[in-house]
Parts: C-alpha cells; structure tokens; sequence
C-alpha cells in the first residue's frame, strides 16, 4: 500500500508533478485546444470529469475484478475498454438529457477518449498501489494539473497573437512549443514544496 | 437495432480474441520470463555481496555461498563472510525501482548498491542504475539515514549525490532505501 | 497496360515519401509530440524508440486495413486502441522472454508506443480507407518522418546536455553541459524552433 498523503498526492499533482510540464503526457490536444481560451477551459473541464471518473471506476475493476482472477495481463486492454465505455456513455447522456452542454462540453468527448492521461491515470494507479482515496485525489489534481497547464499556455497565445508579431513559420504549434518550456521552467521553481 | 447487434458482436469478438491473443502469449512466455528474472535477482545478490561466478553457474554459486533467511515474508541474504543483502522496491517516478542493497559485516555501512528494475526517464532517471553512480553509495554510512544532497556537496559519511536533472528519481530512491533499511533493522531487532 | 503500371508505380512511392516531408506527422499534423519530447535527450534512445514506433506504425496499420471493413464506424477508435495495446504487449512479453536485454532498453517505450498519437492517427487518416500494401508503406513512411525528427533532436540535446553522442564524448573538456536540454523545457524549446525551422523551408519548398 502507498503510504502517501492524500491530500500531498493532490498537490504534487498540480504543481511539482504535473502531467504536462513534468510527465511530459497529453500533449497532443494542446496544440490544437489552446488555440482559444474559451476551448481549452472546456477542455480542462472536460478532462477533469472524465479521468477521476474513469480513475475511479478503472480502480474498482482493478482491484475486484483483475487481480483475484490473476489476469493482471489484460490490464491495459480492460482499461481502454472501460475508458471508451465511459466516454461513449457520456456522450449519450448528454445528448440525451444535457442538450445545453453538448456545445461546451460534448465535443470535447471524442478528443478525451485518446488523451494519454486518461490512460496514464489509470496505468499510474497500477503501478503506485494507490488506495481508493489516494486515487481520487491523484485523479482529480492530475487532471486539475493538466487543465491548469492548458489554460495557461491557451491564455498566454491570445494574448501573444493580439500584441506582438509573430513569425509565419513560428505561428501555430511553434511558439506554443516555446510557452509551454517557459511554464515549464516556471513550475520547476514549485519543486520541493510538497515532498512526495 | 441491427447495426446495435453489428457494433455488439464485433466489441465482443475482438475483445475476446485480444484477450485470448494476450493470455495466451503470457501463458507461452511466462515459464522463460520467471526463470530469467530469478537468474537477474540470484546474480544481483551474489553481485551485491561481491561474490564471484560465471554466466553458466549463478544459482550453483548461489546455492552454495548464499544463505536465504526467510523472516516475516521478508528475505534476507547471507554471505559466508555475514555480509547481509536485501531487496528494495517502491515507486520512482515513472515505475517502480527495484533491487538488491548489500551491507557489511559491521552492519551499519554499504557493501553495494544494485538496480535490478527501473522505469525512471532515459538518459536522466535512468542513470541511478549506472554503474558510475551506485558506486558512490560504496562505504557509506546508513545512520541515522541516507542523505541526498545535491551533485558534489556530499560530505558526510550518510551523503551522497544527487543526479543533476533527475531530482524526483534520486529522491524516490532515497525514499526507498531508507525505508528498507529501516525495515531491516527492525527485522534484527526481533 | 503499361500506362496502369506507371499510374501505380508513382503512386506507391508518393505514399511511402508523402509521411516524410510534405504529410510529417509531427510537423504538419503535430503528432506524437509525447515521445517526442521524452526520450530525445539520448541518442540511443531515440534510436530505439524510432525502430519501435515503426515496427508498431507498420503492423498496426497492417492490421488495421485488413479489417477495415469489419470495423464498425463508431467504434473505430476503440478498435485501434485495442488492436495497438494487443499488439504492443504482445511483442513486449515475447522480447522480454527470447531477448531479455531489448526489451530491458525498451521497457519504458512500451507504455509511450501505445499512447502515441501517431499510431492511431494514421489509422485513422489512412490504414482505415486504404488498401494493405499502400497502408503499410504509408505507415513505413511516417515511421521514417518520425525517426528523422527524433534523431535531429537527440542530435542537438545529447552534445549540449551530455557532451555525448550515443556515448562516446565529443565535445572538448572545457564544454560545461548545457543540462536544460536534458530536461523538459530544453526539449520544448529545440522543438519549437525546430518547427519554425523547417516550417519555413518547407513553404518555400511547395
């Protein structure tokens, strides 16, 4: 059993162990996301839900399904099922009884389902022997921690785009590369504020 | 309903033939895998307490110079000169670390430290598996605990280095020891 | 009939040069960033992870378009999660029994390779809608981009970071290394510019 605190799990997960500037997992969507803020902050919402709950359910298949049936090497198999599962049932709640969040919410669903994260959560908790509390905080803080980081680099390129003249071949995915080592540099200053 | 049923049956049988796919090439390999992975403890051991042997004779040379004491589900492993070793494993940044620390005689100082599993990054984590860096863990001092400082500034007896870069995985492994050695010397408390 | 041959002679090549440089994955399509960023700060790795995300490109993509009418439409992607996971831990158990130092220097890739975008994204874009043969060069061709990038960038952050290349010390005793290129932020930022770099030339190649 992981003898961590739970509550130090979430803020490592933020701010000296995020997925994205540390981990170096999920990048894909931030190209693309952080285009504008609106977005990614839907993204961010978006990504939170989905991983603690996946996190949540892939724990309890884990432990009460996989390793008293020893079949530990379906583990990854397992979870990207249970993962698509979650989000296609998503999908279908929404459209069927949310229709008002299908635009800041839904569309984001089929980008979620092949996030690394999602995946990395739940391969993490593996790996960790986390408990069913320490998972719910490592969920929720690596998600939180993901949604953090897209928010700001999505919040720095507007403002960027709108006051300064960026070179053609740098527009785009090549100076978000650039913001987002400058964030990273800047989260590096949080090491040693929770010890893990 | 009919495309239902279509998407149902193709989840299903593609699930099971993954499924059967994967437990059958685990199945297959797994009698070679426990063997090899009991040959990569056996000479880490002997590595560890500095015992020699040659590629072909590790669990003779095991069997004839180590003693295995099974106390409280822990192992540990005795040298004929009472050089005692012992497994480490915990969690590193990305994986888990696994390995073997051997301690002299007197108990209170490392003979060697080994890695025999890690995931750490490569090219950075990684390195706490090199050869160059275990070294310094050789003749150190293990009370009241291991210190990691950072690159250049141990000075101690209990300090050692930490890998420029690589600070979480210096630190887990630090973590992890410690934690060991703890449990140890509970061990021989008892 | 020996103009359908010629038709179907350029057309295989353009396929196979198409995921080198015009259609890059990581360029253009910005795939794959993760692996990219991660394991670049060696060059033996990047080498490793190179063969590996090829060999896993070729045969999932192998797979992929000879069950491209079977799939059901709206569970691809879970399809191609499976069919990659499947495939990759099945190579990784069967190196790890017959040839136990490989699958050592690859053990932390196994997890990168089936989250890498790139695999899924071919899948999707090309294996999913096209003929074997073509699908397999395709997915050989941006195994091949792909290689290109990681090496260029291990080109630049082992003898900065390491004051090595692939181990051996090549820069003089006096270089004091540049350890932000060992870290993320270094990785970030050659890539970036890399982007820009080659960006740039390639509008004004087209």
């Amino acid at each position: 059993m992981n003898s961590s605190n739970p509550l130090i799990i979430f803020l490592a997960s933020i701010f000296t162990h995020n997925i994205a500037l540390v981990y170096i997992l999920g990048m894909c969507p931030f190209i693309v996301i952080s285009k504008n803020f609106k977005s990614a902050v839907g993204m961010g919402m978006a990504i939170m839900f989905v991983v603690t709950l996946t996190a949540m359910i892939n724990w309890a298949v884990y432990w009460l399904l996989l390793v008293p049936l020893h079949a530990e090497i379906i583990t990854y198999l397992i979870f990207i099922i249970v993962i698509a599962a979650t989000v296609q049932l998503l999908e279908m709640i929404i459209e069927r009884f949310f229709p008002p969040l299908q635009s800041s919410f839904g569309i984001f669903l089929p980008l979620i389902t092949v996030n690394c994260i999602v995946l990395a959560v739940s391969l993490f908790m593996v790996l960790r022997d986390y408990s069913f509390v320490q998972i719910v905080t490592f969920s929720a803080g690596t998600s939180a921690g993901w949604a953090l980081a897209i928010i700001l680099v999505s919040a720095i390129k507007e403002k960027l785009s709108l006051i300064s003249d960026i070179p053609s071949g740098l527009r785009g995915p090549g100076i978000t590369m650039i913001i987002i080592g400058i964030i990273a540099l800047a989260f590096m200053g949080f090491a040693g504020i929770v010890s893990l | 309903m009919k495309s239902a049923l279509k998407i149902l049956a193709f989840c299903l049988s593609m699930g099971t033939v993954s499924g059967a796919l994967l437990v059958g090439i685990n199945a297959w390999t797994s009698v070679r895998i426990n063997k090899y992975e009991e040959m990569q403890l056996k000479s880490s051991v002997l590595d560890a307490l500095e015992i020699p042997y040659a590629e072909n004779n590790v669990i003779d040379v095991f069997k004839a110079n180590v003693n295995v004491i099974e106390k409280d589900k822990r192992t540990i492993y005795k040298g004929k000169d009472d050089a005692v070793a012992f497994e480490f494993k915990g969690s590193g940044v990305w994986g888990e670390i696994y390995g073997i620390i051997s301690l002299n005689p007197d108990l209170v100082t490392i003979r060697n430290v080994k890695i025999i599993h890690q995931e750490e990054t490569p090219g950075l984590g990684s390195r706490i598996a090199d050869k160059e860096y275990l070294n310094l863990f050789k003749d150190k001092l293990i009370f009241p605990e291991l210190v990691f400082v950072p690159a250049g500034k141990a000075k101690e007896d209990n300090e050692v280095d930490i890998i420029t870069g690589a600070t979480y995985s210096s630190k887990a492994l630090e973590k992890i020891l410690n934690r060991s050695i703890s449990d140890f010397m509970e061990l021989m408390k008892q | 009939m020996a103009e359908g041959k010629d038709i179907k002679q350029s057309n295989w090549f353009k396929v196979l040069t198409m995921g080198m440089w015009a259609d890059h994955p990581t360029f253009c399509m910005v795939l794959g960033i993760c692996s990219a960023l991660a394991i670049t700060n060696r060059m033996d790795n990047a080498l490793a992870m190179s063969a590996g995300v090829t060999f896993c490109l070729v045969f999932s993509s192998l797979f992929v378009s000879l069950l491209r009418n079977v799939i059901p439409a709206r569970v691809r992607m879970l399809a191609y999660m499976t069919i990659i996971a499947t495939l990759v831990i099945c190579t990784d158990r069967f190196l790890k029994a017959f040839f136990p130092p490989i699958s050592k220097a690859m053990g932390p890739y196994v997890g990168l390779i089936i989250t890498n975008c790139i695999i899924m994204g071919r899948a999707e874009a090309f294996a999913i809608k096209n003929k074997t043969w073509l699908s397999v060069l395709d997915a050989f061709g941006c195994g091949v981009g792909y290689s290109f990038i990681l090496i260029l960038m291990a080109l630049v952050r082992e003898p900065m970071g390491f004051g090595t290349l692939l181990g051996q010390r090549i820069m003089p005793q006096t270089w004091s290394n540049w350890v932000i290129f060992t870290i993320a932020p270094g990785a970030f930022f050659l890539l970036g510019v890399y982007i820009w770099i080659l960006r740039t030339l390639a509008k004004k190649t087209e």
